[in-house]
């Protein structure tokens, strides 16, 4: 446990470092909860990958374009990949140029915790996705969701 | 101090991996491996017990395999290095050591190590012929030296017999070298007839294997059966069950109709009992069912699936055995705050089964449960981090 404080500590300090002004932030069991706040009344797309899913590369891809066309998307990616793995995070995002993304990586070293806050029912399977509507009832994908899923699901958002 | 020995070692390892690598490579797996297990040692090893009743286990720590033994299930022997040079083993999840140990007491492991490229591996095997006291040198199964994926294997000793399965790229990389599209990977297998001193040539068994999920092997009289989750038509993820002697006997194990466009990281499990019946375990998401099932197989006909488990507590990573007319179930949940082992018991080859009982639990990081049977009798070997290794004899 200390351990586990200790690289929470060291993982806050280097992410609120200006050179790491970019890097994802920790997400934590509480962040469902303060995203479901920001979102106060307006859907959301919140999108779990990993550097270590094949299936995540080109969903991310599409994530890429979307941003291109319409950076204001409501579009929360969240890497599961451990704390250790950040730096590798990091670059991943870079090279599919989503480091301006709404990025967020898990925190802990015990990912079930935080995927319970997320969702009882979610196993881990990658990559997972929820749509939130407005009145922020989910639907949640297990898979790669096709650009054509997100651009229909853009269509049924308000302006 | 032993401990802060090896992290220091660890830590020099991979912080030498990562300054020659990162110029080259911007994700180098290799390098990435290391890093996460000087960070933690994996929780995931292998377990088995010898005709003996004694317990082996194997694990990793600074890319070295280790094997200890124990009497009573609590006190192991001071380890034994299987590989000297120090390797990039996979050992998480659904992708970890095997061990195996045949009737005349020669030990059997096979791993995989990971490669620079991202979603790589060579599978690697090694056997003891003294006791555990010394292993062979490595050697990688795979005859293709490619730097592509030959990861997850599985094993399965029957005397003189080894066999090892595993999800290779090959085909997946030929065909998209030929601008084709390639679902999934495929199993292949190595065989070695002289209790692991020789391996006869690689052999593809079946296309559209899916890419991340464990293999289940288990000997059904004689016959060597698989249970994996394989990719139907449409992108469809569920399972397939075979005799690994012939690609014609290829039959669903599940029709779930789980299409997901993704990698599930959670296979199934499979034991056959003395007289032939076969019991599958397996998680789905699909369209028709969603959780962990149970069922049963004989020749032409496969019993209703049986869920079990606790779907609001992520209830996953099943395990099955049978010993004589018993069988035993076991999987993961996790209610918000401890993770815990439930079993279920049937005492009839699994047409009725006794209420879910909670076995133990952890507060800590947790891996997979494993069922193992010791002189015909229901055993239960789980790692986590702040309890070590447990083993428990269950009563069906």
């Amino acid at each position: 446990m200390r351990r586990l404080l200790r690289g929470l500590c060291l993982w806050l300090a280097l992410s609120a470092g200006p050179a790491w002004a970019d890097a994802p932030k920790p997400f934590t069991v509480a962040t469902p909860a303060a995203l479901q706040q920001r979102f106060a009344g307006q859907p959301y797309l919140l999108a779990f990958w990993s550097i270590d899913c094949p299936h995540c590369q080109g969903e991310l891809e599409g994530f890429a374009r979307l941003l291109r066309e319409r950076p204001k998307l409501p579009l929360v990616l969240v890497a599961v990949d451990a704390p250790a793995q950040a730096p590798q995070v990091a670059a991943r995002l870079a090279e599919l140029g989503l480091s301006d993304a709404d990025n967020w990586q898990f925190a802990e070293a015990r990912p079930e915790r935080l995927r319970f806050a997320v969702d009882r029912q979610w196993r881990g399977e990658l990559p997972r996705s929820y749509l939130f509507d407005a009145a922020h009832r989910r639907q949640a994908v297990s898979g790669a969701l096709s650009e054509a899923a997100v651009r229909r699901w853009l269509e049924t958002l308000p302006d | 101090m032993v401990r802060i020995f090896w992290a220091a070692l660890l830590l020099g390892l991979a912080g030498a991996g990562l300054a020659q690598d990162m110029p080259a490579a911007r994700h180098d797996m290799a390098a990435k491996w290391l890093a996460r297990q000087a960070v933690a040692r994996p929780l995931a090893l292998a377990a088995s017990f010898d005709a003996k009743g004694r317990l082996w286990a194997a694990w990793v720590e600074g890319g070295q395999l280790r094997v200890a033994r124990s009497e009573d299930g609590r006190h192991f022997t001071w380890p034994v290095i299987v590989n000297a040079l120090p390797e990039t083993i996979a050992a998480e999840g659904e992708s970890r050591p095997q061990l195996a140990v045949s009737g005349d007491g020669t030990l059997h492991l096979v791993w995989s190590i990971a490669l620079a490229k991202p979603y790589t591996g060579h599978v690697r095997y090694s056997r003891s012929t003294d006791g555990g006291r010394s292993f062979s040198a490595p050697i990688t199964l795979n005859d293709d030296s490619a730097e592509i994926s030959h990861r997850f294997p599985a094993l399965l000793v029957e005397g003189r017999r080894v066999l090892v399965a595993w999800l290779d790229a090959r085909e997946r990389q030929a065909a998209q070298a030929a601008g084709e599209k390639f679902a999934g990977a495929s199993l292949y297998l190595a065989e070695s007839g002289d209790g692991g001193a020789s391996f006869g040539p690689n052999r593809r068994f079946v296309a559209h294997s899916c890419e991340c999920c464990r293999l289940a092997l288990a000997w059904r009289q004689g016959a060597p059966m698989a249970l994996w989750r394989q990719v139907f038509d449409g992108g469809v993820r569920d399972f397939a069950l075979a005799d690994l002697r012939d690609p014609a006997s290829l039959q669903r194990a599940s029709d779930d109709d789980w299409r997901i466009d993704g990698c599930p990281h959670h296979g199934g499990g499979l034991a056959a009992d003395d007289q032939g019946r076969l019991h599958l375990v397996w998680f789905t998401q699909g369209r028709l069912r969603q959780g962990l099932f149970y069922r049963h197989a004989d020749p032409g006909r496969f019993s209703p699936p049986m869920k079990f488990g606790n779907d609001a507590a992520q209830a996953g990573h099943p395990a099955v055995l049978a010993t004589g007319r018993n069988v035993t179930l076991a999987w993961l949940e996790f209610d918000g705050q401890t993770n815990q082992v439930w079993t279920l018991h049937s005492r009839d080859r699994g047409r009725h089964w006794g209420p879910p009982r909670r076995l133990a639990t952890s507060a800590g990081g947790v891996d997979y449960p494993i069922l193992l049977a010791r002189a015909g009798k229901p055993w239960l070997v789980w790692h986590s981090e702040r309890e070590g290794l447990r083993a428990w004899a269950l009563t069906p």
